[in-house]
């Protein structure tokens, strides 16, 4: 047997940090907008820092929060689902109107039911059926919308149970319910992501799906499961919205695709798929709550916030592409 | 003879086409280039041949205009190159014509060639002059690709073509060609051999990258050799060889010669029988003995990938009986099914089918069994980094590597990762399609030594390519296909390169070539 010594191209020590900045900064440079965020707007008013301002905006994020995490197992497989706010609608008006004749676990049980059969649906349309996902998603979107409507007329379903806005709005210590749920599904969900055959699943899909197909994964299964995972987080914002409000109505909120959409992409999980992290949907939480609470406290007039809010999002990610462009060309 | 559409500008003053002068370049961690001086004279054919990793890349992305040098500088022309955007690049008279082609699939041949100069009058997009001159152009060539075809439509080598007459149209004076016979079969091959030989006429200077030493030797009328990063000598053809090109390439790499075994008895691994694909493929009857390799020969689009896809559970209508270890199995309708038999495929088509390019290697290595190295559903990182690294020593990769994402590896270090990953879950039989192609030869030697190991273990393999002296050299038997169909089984010493030939052009019949 012969060894082989195959020539390859001289490398410098790498160490120099001026080599290594381009590549730190595309990676962490997120993490430094949400510093700079976070520092004007607790300058800017201290009470931003405070526990109590801080469970607050725990408890406020924690709908959006939750889908982000399903989203970004959506997104990492290439996915994308656009049915999100009509899915929360109609969990929320679930949550509600079971709520009104049984015990709130049982109501939020059926919400989150709710959820992961439209999840399935939208899975196995996309996966099986194979249609493009923003279509499907859009179309499944407008059929949960209907049964929203069907199912109230458009009216508001009102809970009088106090029992059943103790998910949404009871606390521990001052520290929300709703946001250690938040937090607990960014954890465990996060690991999964990063250390579970599942996991490392998810990002071969999403990079190379065809590839993942020839290599035995059952590629099928792995894009529908995300759908259904973000089905019940869905079922489980759509509890925690009903349970905070004691009612619900369809179009609760419509916007609210927006804000999860943006957590996740902000935080730098690429729409292409495979490329991403649980700790970036949480970095993109972390800023776009930041704006959003910091408006209020700086006292920033309404007419103002949708163009900060724009220009901010559009810069975090200008970050990362165009400034490790600029750092590289030196 | 069609007379020349590209005009007599092409009296140039200067019989220096391109001077490049001392010209390094850097990337972070990497000097990719190194004092490099190079001339390219005017009407010449200049080879350009390195391993992976050399520079070439780096280096005709900077005639290209792609790229700017840190420092030394570039003439064409006797002027200096201007670097700043596409547009500015074309009137630098070089085109580049890259193995990623950049043609619009979607859109028609005429479209493509003028892409980005689209005649008109008043705004108004002058169809029938871009047709007419189209027609001009694809004549002189040779070329019979009716202008409105769509160029998804077209065969990889046409396309190929509507590039190089985008270059002609643009009556450029230099053509960089980046592997262009890779992809193509040996008639393709000497078509464009053709083509060149009319440019060269025409006073086009050519640089012509290629892996495939003979055809240099036989093309070029000057050969360059690189070598990390460094131009490390540039001779005329005829004195140069391909023994001592190869040793200006690698310094002193050693070749795994190839292996004759008579045919003993060996226990039967696999045994396929009539199989067919509907429109591509029927009659394909074969065993394969336990630590054998059959080699399958045969012209592009002959169906030897289809065969490979067939046996690999990938072509759901595709018929045939199987027996595995004398055991009659049913035919595999999914990839799953043929791996639970111990069938694993390592397709052609490196970046789309075999590797997740946005991964690490350690990922890649792991894609098809990352079970292994889990306890229940979590993953053990250190089992995975300790797998992932026997694996790579096993394939001669360097573990070092192992954290590099796919997408920033070489093809050679690609084509490792792709059959990497089927080896920890131990496949009786190994399915390679090219697994050469478009590698240098000191990875090309890594990779036979890696089929040489695992059919020593015991594994069979049978292997695709279009390399015919590599089949010849390293299959036991080798199976000769044509037009869908097998026409010849030859044992190891019965065949040759020749023989191979002639069986495939006795059924090929010469189809028709362009003139």
């Amino acid at each position: 047997m012969t060894t082989i010594n195959t020539a390859r191209p001289v490398t410098r020590p790498v160490g120099a940090w001026r080599d290594q900045l381009p590549t730190l900064i595309r990676v962490y440079g997120i993490i430094l907008t949400l510093v700079l965020l976070v520092a004007v707007v607790g300058i800017g008013n201290p009470a931003f820092l405070s526990g109590q301002n801080i469970f607050n905006m725990l408890s406020q994020w924690a709908p959006a929060g939750i889908m982000a995490v399903g989203m970004t197992f959506v997104i990492l497989t290439g996915g994308f689902d656009l049915s999100v706010a009509s899915g929360y609608s109609l969990c929320a008006v679930v949550a509600a109107y079971v709520g009104q004749s049984y015990p709130p676990s049982i109501a939020f049980a059926a919400a989150i039911a709710v959820g992961l059969l439209f999840g399935l649906a939208n899975g196995l349309l996309v996966a099986v059926v194979r249609i493009n996902p923003f279509i499907t998603t859009v179309g499944s979107g407008f059929v949960i919308n209907g049964v929203a409507l069907v199912m109230t007329k458009n009216a508001a379903f009102l809970v009088d149970d106090p029992d059943f806005g103790t998910l949404g709005a009871g606390r521990w210590h001052g520290i929300p319910y709703s946001g250690m749920l938040l937090i607990v599904f960014l954890l465990v969900f996060g690991f999964i992501l990063a250390r579970t055959v599942y996991g490392e699943a998810i990002y071969s899909v999403g990079g190379n799906y065809e590839a993942s197909r020839l290599s035995g994964i059952r590629v099928r299964t792995v894009v529908a499961s995300t759908y259904v995972l973000l089905g019940g987080c869905i079922g489980l914002a759509g509890s925690i919205i009903a349970s905070q409000l004691s009612s619900a109505q369809a179009n609760l909120d419509p916007g609210i695709i927006f804000d999860v959409l943006t957590i996740v992409v902000v935080g730098g999980t690429s729409l292409s798929g495979g490329v991403g992290a649980m700790w970036r949907t949480v970095v993109g939480l972390g800023i776009i709550a930041t704006i959003s609470n910091g408006f209020v406290l700086l006292d920033v007039s309404p007419y103002y916030q949708s163009i900060i809010k724009g220009a901010i999002i559009v810069a975090a990610l200008a970050l990362d592409g165009g400034l490790t462009r600029l750092v590289r060309a030196k | 003879m069609v007379e020349s559409p590209i005009g007599s500008k092409r009296v140039s003053e200067s019989t220096l086409a391109i001077r490049v002068r001392n010209v390094s370049k850097s990337f972070p961690g990497v000097q990719a280039l190194r004092k490099v001086s190079f001339v390219l004279e005017t009407g010449e054919v200049h080879g350009l041949v390195g391993a992976n990793g050399a520079g070439k890349s780096t280096f005709i992305r900077m005639l290209s205009g792609a790229s700017t040098p840190d420092t030394g500088d570039i003439e064409v022309q006797g002027r200096p190159i201007s670097f700043e955007d596409p547009r500015a690049q074309r009137n630098n008279g070089i085109a580049a014509i890259y193995q990623e082609l950049t043609i619009i699939p979607e859109m028609s041949a005429v479209s493509n060639v003028f892409l980005g100069e689209v005649p008109s009058r008043w705004f108004v997009v002058d169809r029938s002059g871009m047709e007419k001159r189209f027609r001009e152009l694809a004549q002189w060539m040779g070329l019979k690709i009716e202008p409105q075809t769509i160029a998804r439509t077209l065969s990889v080598a046409n396309q190929q073509m509507l590039e190089i007459m985008r270059a002609v149209h643009a009556e450029h004076d230099v053509i960089i060609m980046d592997e262009p016979t890779a992809p193509l079969g040996p008639f393709e091959r000497s078509r464009l051999y053709e083509l060149i030989g009319r440019l060269k006429e025409n006073n086009v200077s050519i640089i012509f990258i290629s892996h495939d030493l003979d055809e240099v030797l036989r093309l070029c009328d000057r050969v360059s050799v690189m070598r990390d990063g460094q131009l490390i000598e540039t001779r005329p053809s005829a004195s140069w060889s391909k023994d001592t090109l190869v040793k200006a390439m690698l310094g002193d790499v050693q070749i795994v010669p190839g292996r004759k075994r008579e045919r003993t008895e060996v226990k039967e691994l696999l045994r396929v029988r009539n199989l067919s694909l509907p429109g591509k493929v029927a009659g394909i009857s074969f065993e394969l003995g336990e630590g054998e390799v059959l080699g399958i020969a045969g012209l592009v689009g002959a169906g030897r990938t289809e065969v490979l896809r067939c046996v690999a559970g990938l072509e759901p209508l595709s018929e045939g009986s199987m027996a595995i270890g004398g055991q009659d199995v049913p035919w595999p309708p999914s990839v799953g099914a043929a791996i639970a038999r111990g069938i694993a495929l390592a397709p052609e088509d490196r970046k789309r089918e075999g590797l997740v390019l946005s991964r690490s290697a350690i990922s890649n290595l792991l894609l098809a069994d990352i079970g292994s190295v889990a306890r229940g559903p979590f993953v053990s990182p250190s089992a995975r980094r300790a797998t992932a690294t026997m694996l790579a020593r096993q394939i001669g990769f360097n573990p070092d590597r192992l954290d590099t994402d796919a997408l920033h590896l070489s093809g050679g270090n690609q084509q490792k990762l792709v059959i990497g990953k089927w080896l920890h879950r131990r496949p009786r039989v190994l399915l390679l399609d090219e697994p050469t192609r478009g590698i240098d030869l000191g990875a090309k030697q890594e990779i036979f030594q890696t089929i040489r190991s695992l059919s020593d273990q015991g594994m069979g393999v049978i292997l695709v390519s279009s390399d015919l002296e590599e089949v010849v050299e390293h299959a036991d038997r080798v199976l000769v296909m044509a037009r869908g169909k097998q026409i010849a089984t030859l044992d190891g010493h019965e065949a040759s390169v020749e023989r191979i030939l002639n069986l495939i052009f006795a059924v090929e019949n010469r189809p028709a070539m362009a003139s």
